[in-house]
């Protein structure tokens, strides 16, 4: 297996086990050099380590101690104002109300949890692909419209879970190539925030691997797609069997983000564009909106046209800001699963939207 | 429905009790600070109800003005309104003039009455590229801006004309400016955050949508794509969108808040949590609770309600 895939490097940074360094790559990085402007992967890379694996569930610091703090202090103050008593039975009773109207809600949730359930155990029974292309083909004919780019954000989940930890996520990303190919979508991209996937050339080799075992598995071995994956913060680029180097026409192009390609590679676009215009080779006049997009996209990818959530409830978590302007997010409610209903009714919600910017 | 209920005597006065009511009770539990609010939906109403596009936009501005109200009896310390987007400029010139006319002359009506300022202690801000703007429009929009300057009770960010890409573009060229004069100067996600135009705010909390489009349209993406930020779907177009809708979407963020721990996304997402060996764990929060104490941590808190929250950052 292992000629399989061409391996290309385009980064002193990444892993020395890469195969191949072709001359195609080092055009990439004169175009990224093009205006001086390029990320240094150092910073990224001491920012990934500094980071938690798992996407935060809040940005603000709370912990027993900033809690207790708090308390303390909000004890010394209600000393020093006097709260009337009235005023503090007021408080009291409306807080009551407060809380009962809580757990009617609770309550309420709890039946609106098992209704959903029901309705994602219907869904996956009426929408069932059987590992059939021509299954999904059909769902995807009565669209009136497909998008051209598709992102899903996935979760790392517990290695004892089902369909948990990396061989989960990369089960995950094999359904989802093979569902993309079959549905015609050109380009897949992958949001998963702490890039567990896109550390080095190794996974991105046994991910590969693992995407041409599932599409036999859909496509059989004669007409088996082509693919590629790219990790963009590392500048690496896989090429699947029968992608030659000289063609670079994939039928899907699979690139893996994680919280990296966000804020920090904005930011670091920042501090690059702050040294050049010390060193007087740019002018803050010059700095507009097509620059910057320029450059993200260089950096990170385009805009996807849809983005796909498969967490119980929306959470962008810290999803790259820039690419989202008008991308039509979906989720499905309590869906826990990467599941093939989730793919096809977020497709079908696509062709339904209207996208008029502006006007 | 509503409409006939509205022609009742007393109506608006059992309607501004049941607000301060209702203000009362969410106070006492968790409530958004910074609340995002993207208004659409006024000229699909006007189509679907046989109006002109102007009168919705005007409709629009009386569910605006409704809304504020509650968002303010509750306790929301800043609403933020995308009034006008720079991509609007690509609408008719006929409906841009309205749309100009109607934000002067509702402008020039609080600058007179002064009672959004005096009733609610309303501060007015301005934000996005005030530069496209015409000249006449730009300078009643400084004018209310500098009456409700000292107003502190609560603060409204009318975006106009604002889109999300250009206040990232302002805030990287802001950025670049500054370090120019100051070239040791150390980037970071809080320095960018620090020349937004939102940076006088507190962080966003909670972003609702309306006219059942799934898209953020340009609106506020730097802020809200953070964890703590929920981000709400409605399917009802603006100018039909009442206080009531706009209670339901505050009582279930106090919910979640309130239920799930401190996620505003409305599910512990607790299944994610990895087990580390367990000495990791303790050093890091060894760490982090030095950085806290170092960081001088607690913000002031939130007075009435029994919920707090802290912020670093402050």
């Amino acid at each position: 297996m292992a000629n399989i895939l061409e391996t290309v490097g385009l980064n002193s940074q990444a892993d020395a086990t890469l195969d191949q360094v072709t001359a195609d790559a080092t055009a990439t990085t004169k175009s990224r050099r093009r205006k001086g402007i390029i990320v240094q992967p150092e910073n990224v890379n001491e920012q990934l380590k500094t980071d938690r694996r798992q996407p935060p569930s809040s940005n603000r610091t709370t912990n027993p101690l900033t809690v207790s703090l708090g308390l303390t202090r909000d004890l010394v103050k209600q000393n020093k104002t006097t709260n009337s008593v009235l005023e503090l039975i007021g408080f009291y009773i409306n807080h009551f109300i407060l809380l009962s109207l809580f757990f009617v809600i609770s309550i309420f949730k709890n039946i609106q949890f098992a209704y959903r359930y029901m309705f994602l155990k219907v869904l996956t029974l009426s929408y069932y692909p059987n590992k059939s292309p021509q299954v999904i083909r059909e769902d995807v004919n009565k669209l009136s419209k497909i998008p051209k780019v598709v992102s899903c954000i996935l979760d790392l989940k517990d290695d004892e879970d089902e369909n948990g930890g990396v061989l989960g996520l990369t089960n995950q990303i094999g359904e989802l190539a093979a569902w993309c190919i079959s549905a015609g979508i050109g380009q897949l991209i992958i949001y998963e925030y702490s890039g567990v996937l896109n550390q080095s050339s190794e996974s991105l080799t046994s991910l590969s691997r693992y995407i041409s075992k599932n599409l036999t598995l859909y496509f059989g071995t004669d007409t088996k797609p082509t693919f590629s994956i790219t990790i963009p913060h590392k500048n690496l680029i896989t090429f699947s069997e029968g992608a030659s180097s000289t063609n670079r026409k994939v039928d899907l192009e699979i690139s893996l983000i994680s919280y990296v390609d966000g804020k920090p590679t904005i930011v670091d676009l920042a501090r690059t564009m702050g040294e050049l215009a010390v060193n007087g080779e740019l002018s803050p006049k010059d700095i507009n909106a097509e620059l910057i997009d320029g450059e993200l996209t260089d950096l990170v990818g385009p805009e996807p046209d849809l983005l796909i959530s498969f967490a119980p409830s929306l959470d962008l978590e810290d999803y790259p800001p820039w690419h989202i302007r008008l991308t039509e997010i979906y989720w499905e409610p309590d869906n826990k699963e990467v599941s093939y209903p989730i793919f096809i009714r977020a497709l079908q919600q696509f062709s339904n939207c209207k996208v008029n910017i502006g006007k | 429905m509503s409409d006939w209920i509205s022609t009742f005597p007393g109506y608006k006065q059992v309607l501004t009790t049941a607000k301060k009511t209702f203000g009362r009770i969410i106070r006492t539990g968790p409530v958004p600070k910074h609340v995002g609010i993207i208004m659409d939906g006024n000229r699909r109403y006007a189509k679907s109800h046989n109006l002109e596009i102007k009168e919705g936009h005007s409709l629009g501005f009386d569910s605006m003005a409704s809304v504020l109200e509650l968002l303010y009896e509750s306790g929301v310390e800043c609403a933020t309104v995308y009034a006008f987007s720079i991509e609007n400029f690509k609408r008719s010139t006929v409906e841009v003039k309205w749309l100009m006319d109607l934000a002067k002359s509702k402008f020039r009506q609080i600058n007179n009455h002064g009672e959004l300022c005096e009733e609610y202690g309303v501060k007015v801000r301005i934000l996005g590229n005030k530069s496209l703007l015409p000249d006449d429009v730009l300078e009643i929009l400084n004018e209310t801006e500098e009456i409700s300057k000292n107003n502190t009770r609560a603060v409204l960010n009318v975006c106009f004309p604002y889109t999300s890409r250009d206040e990232i573009t302002h805030s990287v060229r802001e950025t670049v400016r500054e370090c120019m004069g100051n070239p040791n100067m150390i980037i970071n996600e809080q320095t960018l955050d620090d020349h937004l135009y939102t940076k006088d705010s507190p962080k966003l909390d909670l972003l609702v949508r309306t006219s059942g489009t799934f898209r953020l349209s340009d609106f506020l993406l730097w802020q809200c794509v953070s964890p703590d930020c929920a981000i709400v779907f409605i399917d009802k177009l603006w100018p039909a969108f009442r206080p009531w809708d706009m209670a339901k979407i505050l009582i279930n963020w106090g919910f979640n808040k309130y239920w799930y721990g401190g996620h505003a996304n409305g599910y512990p997402h607790a299944y994610k949590r990895i087990k580390h060996d367990e000495d990791d764990d303790d050093e890091e929060e060894e760490e982090e609770v030095n950085g806290m104490l170092e960081a001088n941590g607690v913000s002031e808190t939130n007075g009435s309600s029994g919920f707090k929250r802290y912020d670093a950052e402050q």
